[in-house]
């Protein structure tokens, strides 16, 4: 060392270089799909019926294998260690070696579909991390899709009336659910829906960086995202309003069906898409129509509930006191134009897409329960009223509720438009009976303590409310 | 039987039997390397090797003077050329392809993986090794007496090795890429930023022209891929190498690389050369050859420093093979282990928070957040300039080819270090903790932050703490050392803060683990 310093620098620099060049050929030479193929060979050659058969799995070449599949434009090379896939002898192996289960493949032949149009994954990868594409770290923006999760791609090209019994019982149950749990309410899809969540267009081909995946406890996955947000909305996203009720299996089917709402990428001539409906789903009655936008919010609609995530009430909308009040006119309008300042959508067809057809539908299924008898007149406009008396009287009755500006709190929000241009009479028709099964009690009767004046004066200060100045906190 | 040897068919014959030697005496025209005469011939005749003398001052043997880095640096050159040619077999400069073929690379070519990592890290490892060069050859003094271009030529190398590497980044087509894409173009449009703030960016709008002239359109696409790939594998190279050969060719012409006045072999020399050397047979020990003449070096001349020349082949030649050899270990080292990052597919809906520039550009970054036009184009410019100009603002010709000029200069350089990391670290705390004026003043006009932000500041102290230093040491030299070691230091702070302590929006957080969600 002391005499030949290049030399030595020479001499353990080619050491090194010789090593690690072994080591690269070697590491190269033995990938981890080749261990994969030759076990599969081994199992050829064992599970071989006759001679015949058993001298060519010997004859069988280790190499790399991979699918070009020009109609879906890409590259698969899942059978480098999936090689049994269409192995019926292999039907008893475990994973890799395994035969694909169930006779998918007689109708969907791997040399035509290859495997990540339906799976997922990362085709062109040739080790189990990065072809499966789990965990952040691979980088891969579509892992694969898990077992449970699978009738997803079914729902791609099939219709779901022809899935119901056909192996896609899933995904139909989590369209049902979809429509049924009023999923539509907040959430857009295909330009009919509420604005208060995310569209849902697409949602299962949206890259994983579209998700916070902090506080996802299972696999980091969208698929996972979703379920873990609809079990519970603001563990996944803290500032979340979602109104949801879901078992674990319900969140399941739905999310089944969530994934399936992806950007069109399969080519059309391999879809079977036929345009064919379930038939619950093509009944476009009030009731179907009802569960679809607005259950969600409104529950039954019999009583009102205070929402944490809302800060407000939700009114009772078929509560017979509220309907002996509210004409037709009151609540078609309350639908068509929303209630600005609270969570509750415009639907006429320029906002959340509803057309005037189906608004109507869902008044009259919501009014069906509408008391016959009238309430008795209140005859506003004969009354005197003086703003001042009803601002003292706001104060102490009904700010406590309303809010000091009317903003609503446990109450209703009474300043917006919908209240402030509903017909006087009405309103005070509302305080002086109340409404039963909710906290807004008869102010007019014995135990109320407001006179017919004094509601009329209240009624007067609270069409007031919207010029008065009010800054959301 | 003699006719028969000397018919054609014999001489054929024997012609035949003596292919190899009369092959080997072809291609070896002076014979084996045995003699000094023949060494010295394989130096002067062969195309590669003539570029070096045929003697060596002992000097440049040493390794602690050179540090090999020069080599080092064309060494990861030719690393980076050979496995990018490799490469260049399976990309495909679309953008439908690229990032797939950059996949195959890596999952289906034989030592695929290797090849892109070597590539990856010969070219970054390139930046650090060409730094440090230039920072030998300031160091020790090596910039004068002839050798002022010279140092022009490295610093535009230093900045064709930026770019290179910086336009490969940009292939993959990944995440990194496209963002590092984004991110440069809006550096290249900085100049908007004066335009604006002068009123005139309607008449004359350079920065949106630059912008689109390196983009071929407004947004990153795939004519800026190709435009790219053009600068990686053809424009910035060819350049390069062009400016390569005028480095080689001038230090040849300097007479070799600089030594110190009044030379003393020591002991410790013997390890770098071989034994036989000192029976000198055609070069006697005090005499020269006449071709000095034409070479602008003061030395060897006659009579003068001889005994420290030893013949280049074998003594230079196997330094450079054994440099070779330990540089092309450790990026295949390095390579096996560290796979060169690749992200998802390009999205120009996902913005990356922070978006940042490859690592080496993220002091430049950090700049550019004070202001886009003095951190893009201002500061970088004058930083350029200046290293440009050292050769010939500081032409004192002492101490040439020692470390730092001396005792004194050791003293200058540390010093700087330390006042300048202490003025750097506490600017830099200033601005992260209380803000700029845009924080205090939020309308104040934008010509202000021009003019007044912590990046002019530390460029305006690093100049005045260089005059102070050449007016209390009386020496330009010594002022120089300081401005070099400050630009050094900030290189290396200012890319640390920008790698490391910078998170989402930019803002300031101790480690990547207390970045927000998402």
């Amino acid at each position: 060392m002391r005499k030949r310093f290049y030399l030595w620098v020479l001499f353990l620099s080619g050491l090194v270089l010789i090593a690690y060049i072994s080591l690269t050929t070697y590491k190269e030479k033995t990938p981890e799909w080749k261990k994969h193929q030759a076990e599969y060979k081994e199992l050829l050659i064992r599970n071989a019926k006759d001679e015949d058969i058993r001298k060519r799995a010997r004859e069988m070449d280790i190499r790399l294998q991979q699918l070009y599949l020009g109609e879906l434009n890409r590259i698969d090379r899942c059978i480098s260690c999936h090689t049994g896939v269409e192995n019926p002898l292999m039907a008893d192996e475990k994973v890799p070696f395994k035969k694909h289960s169930g006779d998918y493949l007689k109708n969907h032949s791997v040399e035509r579909f290859g495997c990540t149009v339906c799976h997922l994954g990362q085709g062109r990868a040739v080790n189990k991390k990065e072809a499966h594409g789990i965990g952040r770290e691979t980088y891969w923006d579509y892992p694969i899709t898990k077992l449970e999760f699978i009738q997803t791609s079914c729902a791609l090209c099939h219709d779901l009336t022809f899935l119901k019994d056909k192996g896609g019982e899933k995904v139909v149950a989590g369209e049902r659910l979809f429509r049924q749990k009023g999923c539509k309410g907040c959430h857009k899809l295909e330009g009919v829906g509420g604005v208060l969540g995310k569209s849902l267009d697409g949602i299962g081909s949206q890259p994983i960086a579209y998700f916070p995946m902090r506080y996802i406890k299972g696999e980091q996955t969208v698929a996972q995202w979703i379920r873990e947000h609809e079990e519970e909305p603001r563990r996944v996203v803290s500032d979340s309003q979602m109104r949801v009720d879901v078992t674990p299996e319900e969140a399941d089917f739905l999310t089944t069906y969530i994934m399936s709402l992806r950007a069109e990428e399969i080519p059309k001539k391999l879809r079977r898409l036929t345009g064919a409906r379930l038939p619950d789903e093509i009944k476009d009655e009030g009731e179907a129509l009802y569960k679809m936008y607005c259950i969600a919010c409104h529950g039954s609609g019999k009583e009102s509930v205070f929402d944490d995530a809302f800060k407000r009430t939700i009114p009772a909308i078929t509560n017979p006191s509220f309907l002996r009040v509210a004409d037709d006119k009151f609540i078609r309008e309350n639908i068509e134009e929303g209630r600005a300042g609270t969570q509750m959508t415009a639907w006429k067809s320029a906002a959340a897409g509803l057309t005037e057809k189906q608004i109507e539908k869902i008044m009259r299924y919501t009014t069906k329960d509408r008391p016959k008898e009238r309430p008795t007149q209140f005859g506003y406009s004969g009354y005197k009223v003086n703003v001042n008396k009803g601002e003292e009287i706001y104060a102490s009755r009904c700010a406590s509720c309303h809010g000091e500006y009317g903003e609503g709190g446990i109450g209703l929000n009474l300043r917006n438009p919908v209240v402030q241009n509903a017909d006087p009479e009405m309103l005070a028709k509302t305080i002086r009976d109340g409404r039963e099964s909710t906290l807004m009690v008869s102010f007019g009767s014995k135990d109320g303590g407001l006179n017919a004046q004094g509601i009329a004066d209240v009624v007067a200060y609270i069409r007031t409310l919207s010029k008065k100045e009010y800054k959301l906190h | 039987m003699n006719g028969l040897k000397n018919s054609g068919i014999g001489r054929f014959t024997s012609n035949i039997i003596g292919l190899r030697d009369s092959f080997l005496k072809s291609f070896l025209r002076e014979g084996k390397p045995t003699t000094d005469l023949s060494r010295t011939a394989v130096m002067a005749n062969n195309f590669f090797l003539h570029v070096q003398g045929a003697k060596v001052h002992i000097n440049t043997l040493r390794p602690g003077y050179t540090l090999g880095l020069g080599l080092i640096s064309l060494y990861l050159l030719l690393i980076t050329v050979v496995t990018g040619i490799l490469l260049m077999i399976y990309y495909n400069p679309s953008i439908e392809n690229a990032y797939n073929t950059v996949k195959d690379v890596n999952y289906v070519v034989f030592t695929g993986r290797l090849l892109r990592n070597m590539h990856k890290w010969g070219g970054e490892g390139m930046i650090i090794s060409v730094i440090l060069h230039m920072a030998r050859v300031f160091y020790t003094n090596s910039y004068k007496k002839g050798r002022e271009f010279n140092w022009i030529i490295g610093v535009a190398l230093l900045i064709l090795t930026f770019g290179i590497n910086l336009s490969g980044y940009m292939l993959p087509w990944d995440q990194l890429s496209y963002w590092a894409l984004v991110i440069v173009a809006n550096i290249i449009q900085s100049p908007k930023e004066v335009t604006d703030v002068l009123g005139i960016t309607k008449l004359f709008d350079i920065g949106t022209f630059s912008k689109e002239l390196f983009l071929g359109g407004l947004n990153a696409g795939k004519e800026a891929l190709t435009r790219v790939y053009l600068l990686h594998i053809m424009l910035l190279p060819l350049i390069l190498f062009i400016f390569l050969g005028v480095h080689f060719w001038r230090i040849r012409k300097d007479g070799g690389l600089t030594k110190p006045e009044g030379f003393e072999i020591k002991d410790s020399d013997t390890r770098y050369i071989s034994g036989q050397e000192r029976k000198a047979e055609v070069f006697p020990a005090n005499k020269t050859y006449g071709l000095m003449e034409l070479v602008k070096a003061k030395t060897p001349a006659v009579n003068r420093d001889i005994e420290n020349n030893v013949l280049s082949w074998p003594n230079l030649i196997l330094a450079e093979t054994a440099v070779f050899f330990f540089t092309l270990a450790v990026v295949m080292v390095y390579s096996f282990y560290i796979n060169a990052p690749l992200r998802e597919l390009a999205n120009p809906l996902i913005p990356e928070n922070p978006a940042k520039a490859p690592w080496y550009f993220l002091g430049l970054q950090e700049l550019l957040s004070y202001s886009a036009f003095m951190g893009g184009v201002g500061l970088p410019g004058l930083a350029l300039l200046g290293l440009a100009l050292i050769p010939y603002l500081d032409r004192e010709q002492q101490q040439i080819g020692v470390w730092f000029s001396g005792k004194r200069g050791k003293y200058i350089a540390l010093e700087s270090l330390v006042v300048g990391s202490v003025v750097l670290i506490g600017l830099l705390a200033i601005v992260i903790k209380y803000g700029w004026l845009r924080t205090w003043w939020p309308d104040i006009p934008q010509l202000f932050i021009i003019l007044i932000n912590p990046g002019n500041i530390w460029v305006g102290f690093m100049i005045i703490w260089s005059l102070f230093v050449i007016k209390r040491t009386d020496s330009t030299r010594m002022g120089a050392i300081a401005l070099f070691t400050m630009f050094l230091l900030s290189y290396v702070i200012l890319t640390y803060v920008g790698t490391e302590l910078r998170g989402p929006n930019w803002a300031f957080y101790w480690s990547k683990s207390q970045w927000p969600l998402h």
